[in-house]
């Protein structure tokens, strides 16, 4: 039971790491620029999420809110600074990134935004039902993780292998000149890709909130990185390998913490993974050479 | 319907092309001939629109398009086989078909597959196989297939001939010139001149940035400075 009890534990929290990690494995694929400052677009998901559900009340309508507002944050930052930096060397959109990074959180952090507190999200399970099964035991919280996060997984999938917006985005992970020289336009394209990745970091931002039931300025500094392990570790830029990545280590921190114990703090395990593939498989889980 | 005026490009500090003025007519095959680092290379991806001319014009039908994206020359009816091909290498072979025509619509998306499989039955045999693991050639045959399925007008082609067996040259060579039928221009850029001066209508010659000779094929073959520097004396 405990063991199990674990597992329900370690999907949920690969739930949120999926979502943050596809997000910023699709950004790299295109940019093949490491965006850190993805961690703020999910922390401003959650902080629109929270805005929303204060007014209104609606679960639904505030993660609604949040993906879109969260996409096109991120739009903006890719047209405010990588759009500039594309034939640029790969470590200066990487700067650009941190110091984005950096500045969002400081700002974040001010009164007028979201001040140096925690702010509830009482959003409970949106009216979900606990599940307990024999194989499974969700509280509604879980389940909603679950739901959402399989939701927008199917979704993603359709538009990666059934629409031409997502040909157009493979087409550019592989070659991004030739991919222009088909007649895909770059700029809506990346645009595009931007916008969906930046409302999947800001659903996860939603759902920590609400799990956590704490909405904070910083709490985007966790994610930052670790989602960015997680992408080295699928593989960069495969969406397949995040997802697979996620759900390791996902389970790997549970049942560290579950049966060892705190020898280590939960996560640093991140890093010792990290460290272990870099040395045995560097072109992560699902990579191509 | 191609025409280039004093065209200057510059890596950084390094210009390339010094003033290149060019031109294709409707329906022409024409080649541009030069030994390595000519700046063949160059010309063409300044003339698809990967690289920005520090000077010069280029215009289309009639219509400038020196600063237009690829995209947006590629709308306007030009399409490129690059260098070494450069397929969508982990997709199939029907998904870089596909991605070739990705400005049209279903139905000429059809036809031109079904053009495409007729120049190159092989590439119909290998529909559904990843591209990357195609033969050399067969992904040259890809790239032109590729190029073909956005029906243009203009097609620029640069260095088709490299890394490929001399019976494969010839065969690539008389594609290229049966896709005359398709009407399209052609523009290509070679090191074989050899080969290249059997099926084009007319050629230049590009010498460190400069073009230094314009003419027909017997002509230019009989020229000694042609004959020198690239048929081997």
């Amino acid at each position: 039971m405990l063991i199990l009890q674990n597992l329900s534990d370690a999907l949920i929290l690969a739930c949120t790491y999926i979502l943050m990690a596809a997000g910023l494995t699709m950004v790299y694929g295109v940019l093949k620029v490491l965006h850190i400052a993805h961690a703020s677009v999910y922390t401003v998901g959650a902080f629109i999420g929270v805005l929303v559900f204060s007014w209104i009340g609606n679960f639904w309508l505030a993660l609604l809110c949040a993906m879109l507002i969260s996409g096109v944050f991120g739009v903006l930052i890719y047209r405010s600074t990588y759009f500039y930096l594309l034939n640029a060397p790969r470590t200066v959109p990487l700067i650009a990134s941190v110091g984005m990074f950096v500045m969002f959180t400081d700002l974040l952090q001010k009164n007028f935004l979201m001040g140096p507190y925690q702010r509830a999200f009482p959003a409970a399970g949106a009216g979900l039902p606990a599940i307990q099964t024999t194989w499974l035991s969700l509280t509604p919280k879980q389940l909603l993780i679950l739901l959402v996060t399989l939701g927008l997984l199917v979704l993603l999938y359709f538009l990666l292998t059934r629409t031409r917006l997502g040909l157009s985005w493979q087409a550019a992970s592989m070659d991004r000149e030739m991919a222009a020289a088909v007649g895909i336009n770059l700029n809506r394209s990346i645009a595009a890709n931007f916008f969906l990745g930046s409302a999947l970091a800001g659903a996860a931002g939603v759902l920590v909130g609400v799990y956590n039931n704490s909405v904070f300025a910083t709490m985007g500094d966790l994610p930052s990185y670790k989602a960015f392990i997680i992408i080295v570790l699928g593989g960069m830029g495969s969406l397949p390998g995040a997802i697979l990545a996620s759900l390791l280590l996902a389970i790997v921190e549970n049942f560290m913490v579950a049966s060892i114990g705190y020898v280590l703090p939960r996560d640093s395990i991140a890093f010792l993974v990290l460290i272990l593939m870099l040395m045995f498989r560097p072109n992560g889980l699902l990579g191509r050479e | 319907m191609l025409s280039v005026e004093n065209l200057h490009v510059r890596y950084g500090q390094i210009e390339v092309l010094h003033g290149v003025p060019l031109h294709v007519q409707e329906g022409e095959i024409v080649a541009v001939l030069g030994a390595n680092g000519a700046g063949k290379s160059t010309l063409i991806k300044t003339l698809i629109g990967w690289l920005e001319p520090s000077e010069g014009e280029i215009s289309f039908q009639g219509e400038r398009l020196t600063h237009l994206s690829a995209w947006e020359r590629v709308r306007r009816g030009m399409a490129i086989v690059p260098e070494g091909g450069r397929l969508f290498r982990d997709l199939s072979v029907e998904d870089n078909l596909r991605l070739g025509a990705f400005l049209q619509d279903e139905n000429t998306l059809k036809e031109q597959l079904e053009v495409v499989y007729t120049l190159f039955p092989i590439l119909a045999e290998r529909r559904k196989q990843v591209s990357k693991t195609l033969s050399g050639g067969e992904q040259q045959m890809l790239a032109i297939g590729r190029a073909m399925m956005s029906k243009p007008r203009l097609l620029l082609i640069d260095e088709v001939s490299m890394g490929l067996m001399p019976i494969l040259v010839r065969r690539v060579f008389q594609v290229i010139r049966e896709l005359r039928e398709h009407h399209v221009s052609i523009l290509l850029v070679e090191q074989n001149a050899f080969e290249a001066l059997k099926i084009v209508n007319r050629a230049y010659v590009l010498e460190n940035g400069h073009i230094i000779l314009e003419g027909q094929p017997d002509e230019l073959e009989k020229d000694p400075r042609v004959k020198a520097a690239y048929l081997g004396g």
